[in-house]
């Protein structure tokens, strides 16, 4: 049996780091600007404070995925360990705050907070404190998916859950995982630092893959850290529990233990906002849309949120369709709707569709083009007059006399083809309906 | 040598003005350092600069707290644009970018700073000799080591170059050499002043402090010293009242505690000083009250079982990358491995080395110990301050030594923290002053309390200054 856990880091979304209040915003930022002597680790600096910011917006991934929020005073411990990007050299995490949570049939063991790492360009050899100190949560699960289809599940609905908190400091990038997957006859691996869910089910797919070969082959799999390899879709060992590290863990100095206010517990459970459970009961009953739509739709925020605002404008069934297309287009190119820029355009796009200014075909490019192009904006195209498809449609005739004699002796699927040619030659600018209708009229008079 | 009250009237007169007392100070300056070796960096002409705008504050009617008093500040403080070294190769170009809490308070208040103090490389030391840029001499008799590790601080008061200097305590740190100096040493409780800016040692022990000639420097020093600070999560939201309450040491009221542990094979001058301190205290009407400390021999493993691992954990972040002592090598390993070789010392690398031994993992019962016996230790001094206010013991068991007498023999060394260290254990506030005198070598006398009570023992100094009398020998 296949056993898989995680653990996810996630950068939390607070203007000021963990421990001092440099800006967190460091992709934008010029390298090394937003630093201070506390997150260059400057002789003689102390952490000023524990963000309350950082202790609120993990208090509510904690109470989203049902944990209990320990009320006892929470300690910061230093890992030690060498490396550039670490300017003290050690890293501050905390011991859990939150224990014994479940989402999606899956226990959460706990979750801790950390602060981030700079980062170090290995080959330049430079380093950017910009990201030194942004805050991060680290949730554990327990290993208890047993397909790589449970804990793709997983993973997209916890995604959900922290985009409905709104708590990811950047999106595209804030979510990274290391995935532990065993199965049985053989030792647990972890792979490190995968950075999007589609990489998480390619690297689980390849382990198990490889576990299962191996096994087949008589060796042994060993327990072990590997690193998962994007580009050429492979993992590779780092190194063997064996020889792990000793990080000297001890408690802060700097940091008394702080302890959540239950008070604040309750406050925050009160402002809850709708989570993707609670959305897709809702949409199910407000709407009348299947339940398994309606899971596609919530999955992804901004999706739920386009099919709320079409559904009010264009119909349940007009925006069903809509959006189930634009889901089938986004999962093409592994993107979440909030990965696209300027989507009032889609809007648009619905607009143009349904009020019968742009055909289907017209209607499948453009949202394609959206999603591929920031700087397309869909636009009413001009309608080809009745005369001039006639004109066409000669043409097509002239120039296919099989297809027209297939037609002849009852072979209705050969309309269908010739509709296609007209299609193809007006660049989908002939209403397919009317350019049948006249191609019906022409193949009459012949 | 005149007193801190004394100066400070002359100039608030306009009797003389701060740039006059500098110049005064800077001469002493010139006379003495070439012997001490007191100074890392001399800010002279900062100093000047400083000194000529408080002359026309104080001309025109203002002026804050030390009105031009001359201050020096250990080397382990931050001050912007000024190096820091720390007393260590690893830092010998180092410039802060920022400015040490304490330290701003004291440029704030009109302290004119005159330069940067000698110590005992990263405060490692009980005598002023592991410093990068040579040792301290005592400033009573330069055969003699100054105590440290704040051994500039202690030596530059002592010879009056400085009016006031600011120092930090781990174990004994100002006090040592307070008392090696003849000098006043306040170690705060815990929190009472801001550590940011002041370099790691261990993080759960050491907090900064004032020396000065007189209770009354140290009253003054604290006043401006002391407060919260939003940089650092430990410090206390607390004030005291030093300078308010100097004068209101009452002896009917005060019971004060001798124990004979804390007496136990001390040399015999340094006993007969303290049981002086004793009996003048007992002749003003103070009760004296025996009190067991029955776990006290655990404060000196104990410190040590806490000091270095934090010391080892604070240590890290000396790599050769972005700032200190860097010897660049093929690999990024020999790099950090190499700088921190050749940027560190002996001393410091015997602490990092212990501490890291300690803290690894399978060592995590000794630290877990220690915090344990912390505990205890902490238990025990509370019990004790329920009989008494103020616990009197030596400062440093032992007189002065010579230079490189110990250096080579840590365990020996270390015996000069043995009553000093329990006061940083515990977070209490201890205070040593000059009490007594064996030929040249001044003895100190510690006095402790319970925390936040530092302006009481300060005000029993001060009470022995103005009706006791020093025992001599």
């Amino acid at each position: 049996m296949v056993r898989i856990g995680f653990e996810i880091h996630v950068q939390l979304k607070t203007k000021s780091k963990l421990f001092c209040s440099c800006p967190t915003n460091f992709l934008e930022a010029e390298p090394n600007t937003n630093i201070c002597p506390v997150c260059t680790a400057q002789p003689g600096s102390k952490p000023e404070g524990i963000n309350e910011e950082v202790i609120r917006k993990a208090v509510m991934v904690a109470l989203a995925l049902n944990c209990k929020i320990r009320d006892e005073p929470l300690r910061f411990l230093r890992k030690h360990y060498f490396y550039p990007d670490l300017p003290n050299n050690y890293q501050r995490t905390s011991e859990p705050f939150a224990v014994d949570g479940e989402l999606n049939g899956v226990r959460i063991r706990e979750i801790h907070i950390e602060e981030d790492p700079g980062r170090y360009e290995l080959r330049e050899g430079i380093v950017d404190y910009n990201r030194s100190g942004v805050p991060l949560i680290e949730i554990v699960t327990e290993p208890d998916m047993t397909t790589v289809e449970e804990a793709r599940n997983f993973l997209k609905h916890l995604r959900a859950v922290l985009d409905y908190l709104d708590v990811i400091l950047y999106p595209e990038i804030g979510f990274r995982v290391d995935a532990n997957v065993s199965i049985e006859g053989g030792e647990r691996v972890e792979v490190k630092n995968i950075n999007s869910i589609h990489g998480v089910v390619r690297a689980l797919k390849y382990e198990i893959a490889r576990h299962k070969r191996m096994l087949a082959m008589g060796k042994k799999i060993v327990r072990e850290t590997r690193h998962w390899d994007e580009v050429r879709g492979v993992t590779v060992s780092l190194r063997e529990k064996e020889t792990a590290e000793d990080y000297r863990y001890m408690p802060d100095p700097d940091i008394p233990p702080y302890h959540i206010d239950p008070a604040l517990v309750k406050e925050l459970r009160a402002k809850m906002p709708e989570l993707p459970h609670q959305k897709r009961d809702r949409l199910v009953r407000e709407y009348g849309i299947d339940e398994s739509a309606a899971w596609t739709f919530v999955l992804d925020k901004e999706l739920g949120d386009l099919f709320e605002s079409l559904a009010k404008q264009f119909g349940v069934k007009n925006a069903t369709s809509f959006c189930l297309n634009l889901r089938g287009e986004l999962n093409y190119r592994d993107k979440y709707l909030a990965e696209i820029p300027n989507r009032e355009r889609l809007t648009k796009l619905a607009e143009l569709y349904f009020g019968g200014k742009i055909t289907k075909p017209v209607y499948v490019e453009y949202l394609r083009k959206i999603l591929d192009d920031p700087a397309f904006v869909p636009a009413e195209q001009e309608q080809l007059s009745d005369d001039a498809i006639r004109q066409i449609a000669h043409e097509i005739i002239k120039a296919n006399p099989q297809a027209v004699a297939d037609y002849k002796s009852g072979e209705k699927k050969a309309l269908n083809f010739l509709v296609g040619q007209i299609v193809a030659r007006t660049k989908g600018r002939a209403d397919p309906k009317r350019a049948i209708q006249i191609l019906r009229e022409e193949l009459q008079r012949l | 040598m005149p007193m801190i009250e004394e100066i400070l009237e002359r100039i608030r007169s306009g009797e003389m003005k701060p740039s006059e007392h500098l110049e005064e100070k800077i001469e002493v300056l010139e006379h003495r350092e070439p012997e001490l070796n007191a100074f890392i960096t001399k800010t002279v002409d900062l100093a000047r600069e400083q000194a000529k705008e408080i002359d026309k504050i104080v001309e025109s009617g203002g002026g804050e707290a030390f009105y031009g008093l001359i201050w020096g500040i250990k080397d382990n403080f931050a001050l912007k644009g000024i190096r820091m070294t720390c007393g260590s190769k690893m830092l010998e170009d180092y410039i802060p970018p920022y400015t040490a809490t304490p330290v701003q308070k004291i440029l704030d208040n009109h302290g004119v700073i005159l330069g940067k103090l000698n110590m005992d490389e990263f405060a490692c030391g009980s005598s002023g000799e592991t410093s990068y840029f040579g040792p301290t001499r005592n400033a009573r008799d330069p055969e003699y080591v100054p105590g440290g590790s704040s051994s500039g601080a202690g030596a530059a008061v002592a010879a009056g170059i400085v009016d006031l200097a600011l120092g930090s305590d781990t174990g004994g740190s100002i006090r040592n050499p307070a008392s090696f100096n003849g000098v006043v040493g306040l170690k705060p409780t815990y929190g009472l002043v801001s550590r940011y800016g002041l370099a790691d040692l261990a993080m759960s022990l050491d907090v900064p402090g004032p020396l000065a000639p007189d209770a009354y420097g140290i009253a003054l020093a604290m006043d401006v010293l002391q407060g919260f600070d939003s940089k650092d999560r430990v410090s206390a939201r607390r004030k005291l009242p030093f300078l308010e309450s100097i004068d209101s040491f009452d002896p009917e009221h005060v019971r004060i505690s001798v124990s004979e542990s804390l007496l136990n094979g001390v040399d015999p001058a340094v006993r007969k000083t303290t049981e002086h301190v004793i009996r003048f205290f007992e002749s003003k009407g103070v009760e004296i009250v025996d009190v067991d400390l029955p776990d006290i021999w655990a404060a000196f493993p104990t410190y040590y079982l806490v000091m270095y691992p934090e010391f080892a954990s604070a240590m890290q972040k000396f790599d050769g990358i972005r700032y200190g002592h860097r010897v660049d090598a093929s690999t990024l390993y020999e790099t950090v491995a190499q700088s921190r070789e050749e940027g560190f010392g002996k001393e410091i690398k015997r602490r990092i080395t212990m501490g890291t031994f300690i803290s690894m993992a399978k060592n995590a019962e000794w630290y877990k110990l220690a915090l344990r016996a912390r505990t205890t230790l902490l238990h025990m001094f509370e019990n004790a301050f329920k009989q008494a206010d103020i616990i009197v013991s030596p400062t440093v068991p032992t007189l002065p030594f010579k230079l490189g007498e110990r250096i080579n023999d840590p365990v020996k060394m270390y015996m000069a923290d043995a009553l000093t260290v329990p006061a940083n254990l515990t977070g209490i506030p201890a205070i040593s002053f000059p009490a007594g005198w064996k030929g040249r070598l001044p003895i100190g006398v510690q006095l402790m309390g319970p925390r936040f009570t530092d302006h009481i023992l300060v005000s029993a100094v001060r009470f022995f200054e103005k009706e006791g009398k020093q025992w001599s020998e």
